[in-house]
Formats: structure tokens, C-alpha cells, sequence
């Protein structure tokens, strides 16, 4: 028997969903965020068989790092789950919300209106499978929890939910994976994420995004919620994906949270990228940081709208926003957009906002030490990009999204070499 | 073995800033290349490892009988040219021994081994008198003039490249950094390499005493010489040398 809030939640989302017409977003300026392209209903929940073993997909992207728990969605199905901690809980969402419904519900869609939006409201109607994890109270895990969301084959719409709570005083290492093969066609993603970190919870967190070459649209919101004294460390790393809008609140609620917000985007052919993300601080004396960093090649586009907002009760806050866009070409179009709302005195909070391109006399400095130019742009790039990877602080992950960054990079050196070519010739 | 410079032209999108340079470099000696203006020598530095900023109209640079004239700059460097820059350009994210690795890694067929690595730049750090947690900052990162000039002689000792260029290398620098500079200057001065030291002052050759000296003006090189040059240089100005041309042309 399905629980009941879960139900009348998907009821609800569902006329909201039906009410709502498919948004296309824009801003002043070149910026449009449209779906026009997108084909939704040739598009299906795709169910699969559990797994005996793991796609060569996950294992690649996974290494042989050991974990806490894994647990994996492919299309609309859960095919594979392994909880090596006896002291979690990590299962299907949809096993959650029967079994443990006491643990589910007083967060379940907390911090997710089911009608803020079209496809807020269709996640919160259709999603499948789903991914729970509940860190109990006073229980450190060394050992990372690893969820990953697959889309195999085009023509699949991902309706995902990951709901995470981690306990009063608890620690532990969070990453979701979203990975595709190169495939040609389309397919959807449109995902919930919510993590609640209890008072005094130390949660180390990075959302690790590559989804190929296909055709595949990320409409997602995720959503931070950090109470009293609890820390979030949150990474999000954003490797590829054809169009990919997503929303990535921090809110610190209570006093004495602290958010440390670091991002990473690497954009290429023609892909779209439209991030906003917003760090909202509800209560005093908190601190955090937003640092995000990206580079676009190809006939690109990538928006990053960054907001601090401090509502009026909100004193004694010490917050800073930074974000940087690096043009790797001419074709390829970035914004980076920090803004502030403050609504309060006695707080120090600081923006900046840069896009720019690898300087020339820098490459010149390389290659006079024997550096060919390629190499030269790859030490460039990676030096700009290694700050935000250094705050990954896991060493499989790093030497991924390094690994990624050089191929990346690699494909991209014709474009780069005349990019560059042309600038110095026009200084 | 020899770097050539010869008839060579260069200009930049607004103007030609060298009218026909010509000039001889054999290994195992050391040239100073002095003149008023920075930016005209500069042009000559820039343009031998073939600063994309600067075109080569006319002339060649020979080194070791390989024509370089059109070659990238990193073609250049693995053939064996190295200039220490007046203005080096910041490297971040890239730390000063990553970045020597890098170097000189570029530059061979077979990664060079930590040990031994390890072994020659602390070799060289304790000839630039160089401390331990430089090596581990961003190259050139929040250095100060002083430092940014210690780490391109550290490059130099550690590349051990068969002509090197410094230009403007002792502008800025105290008496000490100064004395310590030329004292690894001297101690990769030798037969198996040439150097080109650009100055605009005598002062680094009291230190680093050159065998042959050139004067730079307006874009051609206008007097040859010893050291002793320099001497005359010092005690008479550049308006004299200017003032004798003239006088030669008239």
C-alpha cells in the first residue's frame, strides 16, 4: 500500500504539472533557455532488471575506491544497491516511503514545493525508484555513499528524487553521479535532490555531471537545508550535458551553520548550460563562501547566476560569492552574474563576477620553457580549474574530473591554437 | 655553435622597432647588448624566442645552423635558446617545482627521475640561496621584483639551455639580490654556453664581466666593443654615443 503523503503529494504536482506550459526562461541580454528543441513525448520511463554487475560506465567513473554504500538508477529503476555500513540506511525511495515511512516523511519534499514549477511538479508526480539515505545521530562514515543516475539509451525520461538526511552530529561523504553513454537521440532528466544536515552534521558533498554526447536535457533543483552548527561542504561539477537547467539553493537556517559552496563547469560543442544558485541565510551568525569556476570551447553557452540572499533576521553574517568564466573560443558565449539581496545591517558580504580568456603572454612564458602550446592551455586551464578541485578533497573524483578536464581540452586544441592565434595577433 | 642574428627587421602592428639588426653569439661567450630605450631591446629579446607580438620582416636567427626565424617558441627553447624575462608572466595553480619539471621534462625523451630532480634543484636553490617553501608557491604568484628575478636564473641553472638572453634581468634588483643573481650567472658561464645580457645599466657588469659589448640605439646597433665599452659608457652617457654617430653620419 503506497503511503499516503506520497500520494497525495503526486496528485497534487500532477495538476500542477498539467496546468503549467513549458517554460522557456530568459533574461536581458543574448540569454534564452528554451526547450523548444526537446520532443517530451517521445520520451518514456524506461524499467530495467537488477544487475548482477555494474555498467562499464559506472565502474570507469567509479574506480575501485571502496564505499560506504552504492546505490544505482538506471532510466526509471533502481538495478543495483550495495550498503557496505550496517549504520545507514541507503534504499530505493520508493522502499523508504513504505518501510520506513517514519524516517521519510518529516522531510520528504520539505524544502520542495511540488508546485514551483513545470518540472518540479513533474519529478514530484512521476518519479520512479528514487534514492534514500538516512545517516543516523552520532555516526561517522569514513567511506563515501555513492549514488549514481544512468540514462542508457535515448528516448528515456529520468524522473529522480534523492532524499538525504544526515543525523545531529553525524559525518559523512555524499556523491551523486549522473552519466550517460554517447548515444544519438534524446532523453530527459529531471531531478530532486534535498539533503537536510541536522544540527552539529559535518556533510562533505559533490554532484558529479557527465552526460556525454547524446542529446540529453537536466532540469533539475537541488537543495541544501543546513541547520544549527552543521557544516556543508558542497562541489558540483558540471562535465557535459546537451542542455542542462538546473537550480542549486544552499539555505543555513539556523545559527551557526556554515556553507562552502564550490563549482566547476567545462562546456563544449554546442551545449547549453543555465545555473543559478542561491545561498539563503535564514538566521545569525553563519558564514560561507561560493567560489565557481568554467570554461567554455565550441559554440557553447553557459550562464552562471550566483545569489546571496540575507533575509532581515539574518545578522552577523560573513558570506562571499565568486564566480569566473573563461572563453576557450570565439564562438562560444558566457555570462557570470553575482548578485546580493540584503535585507539586513551588520553583515559582510562581498560578489564578483569576471569572463575572461587564457592570456597570451602567458601561453608566450610557457612555451619559451620547451611547453608546446597545448600543453601550455591544458596547465592553464587546469591551474584555474585546480582550486575547485582541490575542494573535492577525494582523490578518485579528482583525478576524474582532471582526467575529463585534459580530454575535454584535448578535443578542443584546434579551436584553442587559433583562438589564440588570433588574439595575439590582434594585441 | 652559435646563435646568428642577422640584417634582422621587426616590427610590432604600429611601427618597425629594429632597422636591420646584426649579431654574433659563439658559445663560451658573454655579450652585453646595452641601450636607452627598454622596449627597443626588449623587441630584440622577444623576438628571438618568437613572441607572437612581434613580426620578423626580414633577416634570420640561426642557432647552432638550425634557422629558427619561424619557429614556435617552444621549438626554439628545445633547440636551446632561453631567455630570462624582465616581466615574467604569472603561472597560477602551477607551483615552481611542477612547473621545472615541466620544463625540463619538454625537453627530453625519457621524464626526468625524482631523485635526480630533486638533487639538481636543490643543487641550484642553494646557489641562488633560494629557501625550501618558494619551490612549492605558484610560480611567480604574489612574488616580489627581487623573487621573480631568482626564480627565471633558477629556470636558467636548471635548464641549462646552450644560449641564454636575460633581458633587463638587474633592473630593479638590490645590491644583494643583484650580486647574488650574477653569482649563479657566473657559475653557468663556460664553454658549452653563450650569453646575451640586455641591460640598460653598467652596473650588472662589474659583476658579470662581459667579453663583448654592443650599443643599441634606435633600432641598429651603433658601437662595438670590450668591456671596456661599458666603462666609457659609464663615465660618458648615452648622449655621447648618440652625439658620435651623429657626427659619423654627418
Amino acid at each position: 500500500m503506497p503511503a499516503e503523503f506520497v500520494e497525495n503529494r503526486r496528485r497534487a504536482a500532477l495538476e500542477a504539472y498539467e496546468a503549467e506550459p513549458v517554460p522557456t526562461w530568459r533574461r536581458s541580454g543574448f540569454w534564452t533557455t528554451s526547450l523548444r528543441g526537446l520532443d517530451l513525448d517521445a520520451l518514456e520511463p524506461k524499467r530495467y532488471e537488477p544487475l548482477e554487475e555494474l555498467p562499464q560506465i559506472v565502474k570507469d567513473d567509479l574506480g575501485d575506491e571502496e564505499h560506504a554504500a552504492l546505490i544505482v538508477q538506471q532510466g526509471a529503476s533502481v538495478v543495483y544497491s550495495d550498503v557496505a555500513d550496517e549504520r545507514i540506511t541507503v534504499m530505493p525511495l520508493e522502499r523508504a516511503v513504505e518501510e520506513v515511512p517514519e524516517l521519510v516523511e518529516p522531510y520528504f519534499g520539505k524544502r520542495l514545493p511540488h508546485d514551483e514549477a513545470k518540472f518540479a511538479a513533474g519529478t514530484a508526480a512521476f518519479w520512479t525508484g528514487g534514492v534514500f539515505v538516512h545517516v543516523p545521530k552520532n555516526v561517522q562514515i569514513e567511506k563515501p555513499i555513492q549514488v549514481v543516475w544512468l540514462i542508457d539509451e535515448p528516448g528515456t525520461a529520468q524522473w529522480a528524487h534523492t532524499l538525504a538526511v544526515v543525523g545531529d552530529m553525524s559525518e559523512c561523504k555524499l556523491r551523486e553521479y549522473f552519466v550517460a553513454p554517447d548515444f544519438e537521440g534524446q532523453a530527459l532528466h529531471s531531478g530532486a535532490f534535498e539533503l537536510y544536515a541536522l544540527p552539529g552534521a559535518q556533510v562533505d558533498l559533490a554532484h558529479y555531471q557527465d552526460w556525454g554526447r547524446g542529446e540529453v536535457y537536466d532540469l533539475s533543483t537541488r537543495r541544501v537545508e543546513i541547520r544549527r552548527d552543521a557544516r556543508v561542504k558542497w562541489v558540483p561539477i558540471h562535465l557535459g550535458g546537451h542542455l542542462t537547467k538546473q537550480t542549486l539553493d544552499i539555505i543555513t537556517a539556523e545559527p551557526g551553520s556554515d556553507m562552502r559552496h564550490t563549482g566547476l563547469y567545462f562546456t563544449e560543442r554546442n551545449e547549453h548550460l543555465d545555473l543559478f544558485t542561491s545561498d539563503r541565510h535564514e538566521a545569525a551568525h553563519k558564514t560561507g563562501d561560493t567560489v565557481w569556476k568554467g570554461a567554455l570551447t565550441g559554440d557553447s553557452r553557459a550562464s552562471y547566476e550566483g545569489l546571496i540572499h540575507i533575509i532581515p533576521k539574518a545578522t552577523e553574517v560573513d558570506t562571499y560569492l565568486q564566480t569566473h568564466s573563461m572563453l576557450l573560443s570565439p564562438k562560444a558565449k558566457g555570462d557570470a552574474i553575482p548578485s546580493l539581496i540584503v535585507e539586513v545591517d551588520n553583515v559582510k558580504a562581498s560578489h564578483g563576477g569576471t569572463v575572461g580568456e587564457l592570456d597570451p603572454e602567458q601561453i608566450f612564458y610557457m612555451m619559451t620553457r620547451g611547453i608546446s602550446r597545448a600543453e601550455a592551455v591544458r596547465v592553464m586551464v587546469e591551474g584555474y580549474f585546480e582550486e575547485v578541485v582541490q575542494r573535492l578533497d577525494d582523490p578518485g573524483l579528482e583525478d576524474l574530473v582532471r582526467r575529463r578536464v585534459a580530454e575535454k581540452l584535448h578535443g578542443a586544441e584546434e579551436q584553442v591554437r587559433e583562438f589564440i592565434g588570433e588574439r595575439a595577433e590582434t594585441t | 655553435m652559435t646563435l646568428e642574428i642577422s640584417n634582422l627587421h621587426v616590427r610590432t602592428e604600429e611601427r618597425e622597432i629594429l632597422h636591420g639588426v646584426d649579431l654574433v653569439v659563439r658559445k663560451g661567450e658573454t655579450h652585453a647588448l646595452m641601450g636607452p630605450n627598454g622596449s627597443v631591446k626588449s623587441t630584440l629579446a622577444n623576438s628571438l624566442m618568437g613572441n607572437p607580438n612581434y613580426e620578423v620582416t626580414e633577416g634570420r636567427i640561426v642557432l647552432n645552423g638550425e634557422d629558427l626565424t619561424e619557429a614556435d617558441p617552444d621549438e626554439r627553447a628545445r633547440a636551446g635558446l632561453f631567455m630570462a624575462f624582465q616581466y615574467p608572466a604569472t603561472i597560477p595553480g602551477v607551483s615552481v617545482a611542477n612547473f621545472l619539471r615541466m620544463a625540463m621534462n619538454a625537453g627530453r625523451e625519457e621524464p626526468i627521475k625524482v631523485k635526480e630532480f630533486g638533487a639538481l634543484l636543490k643543487e641550484n636553490m642553494d646557489l641562488l640561496r633560494i629557501n625550501r617553501e618558494f619551490t612549492s608557491r605558484y610560480l611567480n604568484e604574489g612574488f616580489s621584483g627581487g623573487e621573480k628575478k631568482r626564480a627565471e636564473i633558477l629556470q636558467l641553472a636548471m635548464l641549462q639551455p646552450d644560449f641564454a638572453v636575460l633581458d633587463e634581468t638587474d633592473s630593479g634588483l638590490d645590491i644583494d639580490a643583484l650580486r647574488i643573481v650574477s653569482d649563479g650567472v657566473n657559475a653557468m658561464r663556460g664553454d658549452e654556453r653563450g650569453f646575451l645580457i640586455i641591460t640598460h645599466y653598467t652596473r650588472i657588469l662589474e659583476y658579470v664581466n662581459p667579453d663583448f659589448v654592443h650599443i643599441l640605439i634606435d633600432g641598429r646597433i651603433v658601437r662595438e666593443g670590450g668591456a671596456e665599452l661599458a666603462t666609457e659608457l659609464e663615465d660618458k652617457g648615452y648622449e655621447w654615443v648618440r652625439e658620435e654617430v651623429a657626427a659619423g653620419a654627418g
